[in-house]
């Protein structure tokens, strides 16, 4: 007798993809593809309130088929040069949305933190163990 | 910043304080509402909410104003806001084993998404934030880690409660390391352990939002 194969599908996707993506995309692009069925890795982190704007966009997908999402990230401790050129990169987002706000040309495009973060179907992901520098995954098509 | 803390000194001196809207918020079955329960029971005589075991029990945000909480000679009058649980999931199967029938189970399951983005929405209009952590379970959740960095971003106040100390799995020390930047204080909600160490911090940390 033929064992079945159950398959289980990953994407990994470069920063620079979700990057070059407003925020609204950038979330629409990740619910796509998890919503496919897909275990999503990429090279970057999410800033926090975008992670909740994530959770409120999955929330409002939820379904019978789709109980919602699993997300594990780590994000790379900054020092230094590289400490500043992030605390700048949370400014600049701050600046772009105050002129956005008088040009009512709102920008949403910002910048992503440097790590690894994990998404993917709930149903898929059975539990996620999480240390300070590290994470193990345990999943199941 | 500087201008608003004098004025709120200034109100002090006349016996005035303003209200703080203080919201409580982690993942589901923390002990929020029975936290909430128990600062209300204190401070007003009445309750807030329904405490239950099936998770999602609070699937609307509910609310007690004016609750005057007098500690170490001062007065901090807030609006307490009981928060539904954060949950990155929510699936209608795991209502099933509470002896729910499918469609009881697919309507809190409904309910409850929508009180998840409820809390959300409520983000911006809290001044202090309880984050309520169950002391016996692992504290580095991507719902603890994200609800913290969010409020860390908006510049709001936050005292982690480690609660049900009172249960024999319980490990608070857990989250003090994980969250060793924020004030935390050992509770249990249920039983009233340290409530007033609870208010002591309340007293201390909490301020209104910029």
């Amino acid at each position: 007798m033929k064992k079945r194969v159950r398959k289980l599908k990953m994407d990994f996707v470069s920063s620079t993809t979700l990057d070059e993506k407003t925020e609204k995309k950038r979330i629409k692009f990740i619910l796509d593809k998890v919503k496919d069925g897909s275990i999503l890795v990429t090279d970057a982190v999410l800033n926090p309130k975008e992670e909740m704007s994530l959770i409120k966009e999955t929330m409002r997908k939820v379904d019978d088929g789709f109980p919602g999402i699993e997300i594990c990230s780590l994000k790379k401790q900054t020092r230094g040069f590289e400490f500043l050129v992030e605390n700048l990169s949370d400014r600049r987002d701050k600046v772009r949305d105050f002129f956005g706000k008088l040009t009512g040309r709102k920008s949403s495009k910002k910048g992503l933190r440097t790590g690894i973060t994990l998404i993917g179907p709930a149903k898929v992901i059975k539990s996620i163990k999480k240390n300070p520098n590290s994470f193990s995954v345990l999943a199941e098509a | 910043m500087v201008f608003g803390r004098f004025f709120n000194w200034f109100l002090g001196l006349f016996g005035v304080s303003r209200q703080i809207r203080l919201g409580l918020y982690g993942a589901t079955n923390a002990g929020k509402t029975t936290l909430a329960n128990k600062i209300s029971l204190d401070w007003t005589g009445e309750k807030v909410g329904k405490t239950s075991v099936v998770p999602h029990e609070t699937r609307f945000v509910q609310k007690k104003e004016k609750v005057e909480i007098k500690t170490d000679g001062r007065k901090v009058l807030i609006n307490l806001l009981d928060m539904p649980g954060i949950a990155t999931k929510i699936n209608y199967k795991s209502f099933l084993r509470y002896g729910m029938s499918k469609n009881k189970a697919k309507k809190r399951a409904k309910e409850a998404t929508d009180g998840v983005i409820e809390a959300i929405k409520w983000l911006s209009n809290v001044d202090t934030v309880l984050a309520v952590m169950d002391s016996t379970k692992d504290p580095l959740t991507q719902v603890n880690i994200t609800l913290l960095g969010n409020l860390e971003s908006r510049k709001i106040p936050v005292i982690i409660v480690a609660n049900k100390i009172d249960k024999k799995r319980s490990k608070p020390k857990r989250i003090k390391e994980a969250f060793p930047q924020y004030p935390v204080v050992e509770i249990s909600a249920l039983k009233g352990t340290n409530i007033n160490d609870l208010y002591h911090a309340i007293a201390k940390h909490s301020r209104r939002a910029k």
